[in-house]
């Protein structure tokens, strides 16, 4: 091992205690018979000390920290409620509507035209900067932004989830045709509503569910509700540790893939646009597309698709 | 907030306060080494408050993701790092900032400059300002560096585990280090430069 090699591949290592055995080895051995490197690692060790130092752990304030106590306590009081009862929440308005026949089934969203027509004037309106062509908006991207943004602060589900049973309790999950767990249903009532697929298939919606279970996601709900030319739409929110993604699910015979995409699998390409990483799909038939979109990185999204693929749209 | 409670109510829902209570033992106690993450991270308090309830109420939804025995401080650094990525990576970066490459260039050239001589470890040890000193450097760093160095250096934690942190290879990890660590003793000794010049 010569000086070049021992800093640029062993120093920082060997300051942190991070070599193998053997590697660590061979650089005690130089630095016991080279000042040179052994003054950095000594100064390597110093600065490591005076980062530690400067940049110490400092306490949180305790406004801060009351008002953390405060959220988590609030996390508990909703979790305390019965999940039946909560479940019944859900069904309520949903079998209200039910019973009322065809078209209540869905809740309007406020002005989705107007969001749309904002969003692509305030596109337009921005100065370009550089020599970067600004792509053309893409409607339905700009779409699932707002409702991202919404969601994120404000989901309400409005369909009822679909609760199966595990050993630690009832869990609700999006898991179809996997059997590891026993389905939650009340019999008695189980007629065509008692769960998030069957609730999308009866807006006559697609009712294949991303199953991100084993990437790590949970489904925290899903939404019914019509586009402004009254075609229904399919909000589904999933939540993991890593950040949230959000799916929508609507009948568009004019979509095409807009030009740019990162990446393609099968049927579904993934994109970079202001700033979200959103992945969209073409259903094979009924001119149904699907998008998901997050604020991970695009490279995380097209790793938890492949994971979980749902219908085989992308085989 | 997101109106996800139903899930991990239902998930255990016959030992709420157990699950409270083995959050607060194992988590909470590093609630400082949180908060001074996120404040190396967004570099403003207030953000830094926001950061941090977020990691802890997203930890909280998801404990029973957390693996027992392993290092629950190195977790919610990684939570916090997520949150934090996600939250600033696009929006608040609007204006074209300057790459790595060209900021480390940057350093460089100044530190050219610099008079070799003073680049010695006595001189970095006997510093009696060491902690503004140290302040201004991490934070001149690439984001990149800085971060490797906060986690590393200040966090305390592995190699291994700040590559799941940053979600980024082993191998990066440890050059991020050794570079970051090669740009901050550059940055000190152009510090120094600069206090000689002023008499400060
Ligand atoms: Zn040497």
């Amino acid at each position: 091992m010569d000086c070049r090699e021992y800093i640029s591949e062993y120093l920082a290592g060997h300051a942190d205690g991070e070599l193998a055995p053997l590697a660590r080895r061979g650089a005690d051995e130089h630095v016991s018979g080279c000042p040179i490197c052994r003054a950095q690692l000594i100064e390597a060790r110093a600065l490591k000390a005076m980062v530690r130092q400067g940049a110490a752990i400092v306490k949180t304030p305790a406004d801060l920290k009351s008002r953390i106590r405060g959220a988590l306590d609030e996390a508990d009081r909703r979790a305390a409620a019965p999940w039946t009862a909560r479940l019944a929440e859900l069904f309520a308005p949903f079998r209200a509507a039910a019973s009322r026949v065809r078209e209540p089934l869905i809740w309007a969203p406020a002005g989705l035209a107007a969001v749309i027509a904002i969003a692509i004037l305030a596109a337009i309106a921005v100065p370009r900067r550089g020599l970067i062509a600004t792509p053309p908006p893409v409607p339905e991207f700009e779409l699932a932004i707002s409702r991202f943004q919404q969601f994120q602060h404000d989901f309400v589900p409005n369909v009822p989830a679909e609760a199966y049973e595990n050993q630690t309790g009832a869990v609700y999950a999006w898991v179809i045709n996997r059997d590891p767990v026993h389905r939650v249903t009340d019999e008695a009532d189980s007629d065509a509503f008692n769960d998030l697929a069957r609730s999308y298939r009866s807006a006559n919606l697609p009712d294949d569910l991303f199953d991100f279970a084993q990437a790590g996601y949970t489904i925290t709900g899903g939404r019914v509700d019509q586009l402004p030319d009254g075609q229904p739409i399919a909000y589904t929110l999933y939540e993991g540790a890593a950040g949230e993604i959000v799916s929508l699910c609507f009948y568009d015979p004019t979509m095409a893939a807009p030009i740019g995409a990162l990446n393609w699998l099968g049927l579904r390409s993934f994109y970079e646009y202001k700033g979200y990483s959103i992945c969209l799909s073409f259903y094979p038939t009924g001119h149904f597309i699907s998008i998901l979109i997050t604020r991970m990185p695009v490279t995380q999204l097209m790793r938890d698709v492949a994971f979980a693929d749902p219908s085989g749209i992308s085989r | 907030m997101l109106c996800s409670s139903f899930l991990h109510m239902a998930r255990k829902s016959g030992t709420a306060a157990d699950r409270r209570l083995a959050f607060e033992r194992e988590a909470l106690p590093h609630l400082d080494a949180v908060y001074s993450a996120a404040l190396r991270l967004a570099r403003n308090p207030d953000d830094a408050n926001d950061l941090t309830q977020e990691t802890i109420l997203r930890a909280y939804r998801f404990f029973d993701q957390f693996s027992p025995g392993t290092n629950c401080r190195a977790w919610l650094l990684t939570i916090l790092y997520n949150s934090f990525r996600n939250a600033w990576r696009r929006g608040e970066r609007e204006q074209p900032a300057s790459t790595s490459e060209e900021f480390a260039g940057e350093i460089e050239a100044q530190s050219r400059d610099a008079d070799q001589s003073r680049i010695n470890p006595e001189a970095l040890l006997l510093s009696r300002t060491a902690g503004r000193r140290i302040e201004l450097a991490l934070n001149a760093l690439p984001a990149e560096f800085r971060e490797a160095l906060i986690f590393v250096d200040v966090q305390e934690l592995n190699y291994q585990e700040v590559a799941i942190v940053l979600d980024v290879p082993l191998g990066t990890v440890k050059s991020r280090v050794s570079r970051g660590r090669a740009l901050m003793r550059k940055a000190l000794c152009r510090l120094d430069q600069a206090r000689g010049k002023t008499g400060t």
